[in-house]
């Protein structure tokens, strides 16, 4: 029951802390296209031009595997516990 | 104002001081004098202090505790300088199971089986723990290893604490950076708007004033 109970809360937990880590990697990567754009364009007015740079540049972003190793979140923390349970109970 | 803010500030830093110096594990040098079994009746005082009881048992709060008694080599500074004198000490050992502090003990059957084998001979022992000795709440700090060494002056390293405390570091700085993300990101560029929205309503209602009264 505990077991269950470690499980279900710990996924919740992880989970809040992988969308939390998801929307700032983006935020981040967002603010850093706009800034690029603007280093390259200092005089530009065209909206549409930079919405599009940045609308690129975040398509890739979610294609490369920098997104896909968010997963980690749930992964570190179950080898830790993993370690955890074998050092602690080998004799 | 200050000195209460300062005050507050104090008391919270104290109180997140003493939780992680009850949940961290530390060591100590001691020689196992003997184990025994007690029965204990849990009082509302100390019963937040020892293992949860199974979930699906009906009894929780009396249960024969394992008890490791010891002489202890005493300490300076959290056990980071070695005394020449000692004093006894008493652990009990208990599962924590699944559950708080996320030890994940289930051996204290094998741990207390090591600790009365050690009874037999004259070695000396690293007792890794976590929790408090108190006398007067009855509590005991909880074994989870028993590790025999060549002397007590041995040098432990506290890697898992060193590891704990970079990561809570690295922690601290994420967050903070995360916040500051959202606010210039997200909370910002809404007040600003709604700063906007305000001042240019205000505006609006200056000049409709001096249209009905200004003409006096």
């Amino acid at each position: 029951m505990a077991f269950i109970k470690l499980v279900i809360f710990g996924f919740i937990a992880l989970t809040v802390i992988y969308w939390s880590i998801a929307i700032y990697a983006r935020s981040v990567r967002k603010e850093r296209l706009e800034k690029s754009f603007d280093a390259a364009n200092p005089s530009s007015t065209d909206r549409a031009a930079r919405d599009a740079f940045v609308t690129a540049g975040m398509t890739a972003y979610n294609a490369s595997v920098r997104p896909k190793l968010l997963g980690l979140v749930y992964v570190v923390p179950t080898i830790v516990i993993g370690s955890i349970i074998y050092l602690i109970n080998m004799n | 104002m200050a000195r209460v803010k300062f005050v507050f500030r104090l008391l919270v830093l104290a109180g997140v001081a003493m939780f992680l110096h009850y949940v961290l594990p530390q060591h100590d040098v001691v020689k196992v004098t003997s184990t025994e079994v007690i029965r204990t009746d849990l009082g509302s005082f100390n019963r937040i202090f020892f293992a949860s009881g199974d979930s699906g048992s009906a009894t929780p709060d009396t249960r024969d505790l394992r008890l490791i008694n010891t002489q202890k080599q005493n300490t300076y500074i959290l056990g980071f300088i070695q005394r020449d004198t000692s004093r006894v000490m008493v652990y009990r050992n208990e599962d924590t199971g699944w559950i708080w502090p996320p030890y994940f003990k289930f051996n204290s059957a094998d741990l207390q089986a090591e600790a009365a084998n050690l009874t037999r001979g004259d070695a000396w022992v690293v007792v890794t723990h976590y929790g408090w000795r108190n006398r007067w709440l009855s509590i005991y700090p909880n074994a989870v290893g028993l590790r025999v060494v060549d002397s007590p002056d041995v040098t432990i390293i506290p890697w898992f604490n060193i590891a704990f405390f970079v990561f809570l570091l690295i922690a601290v700085v994420f967050l903070r950076a995360m916040w500051r993300q959202l606010w210039e990101r997200a909370v910002d560029p809404v007040i600003d708007a709604a700063t906007h929205h305000i001042d240019a309503a205000q505006a609006d209602l200056a000049e409709r004033r001096g249209r009905w009264f200004g003409r006096k």
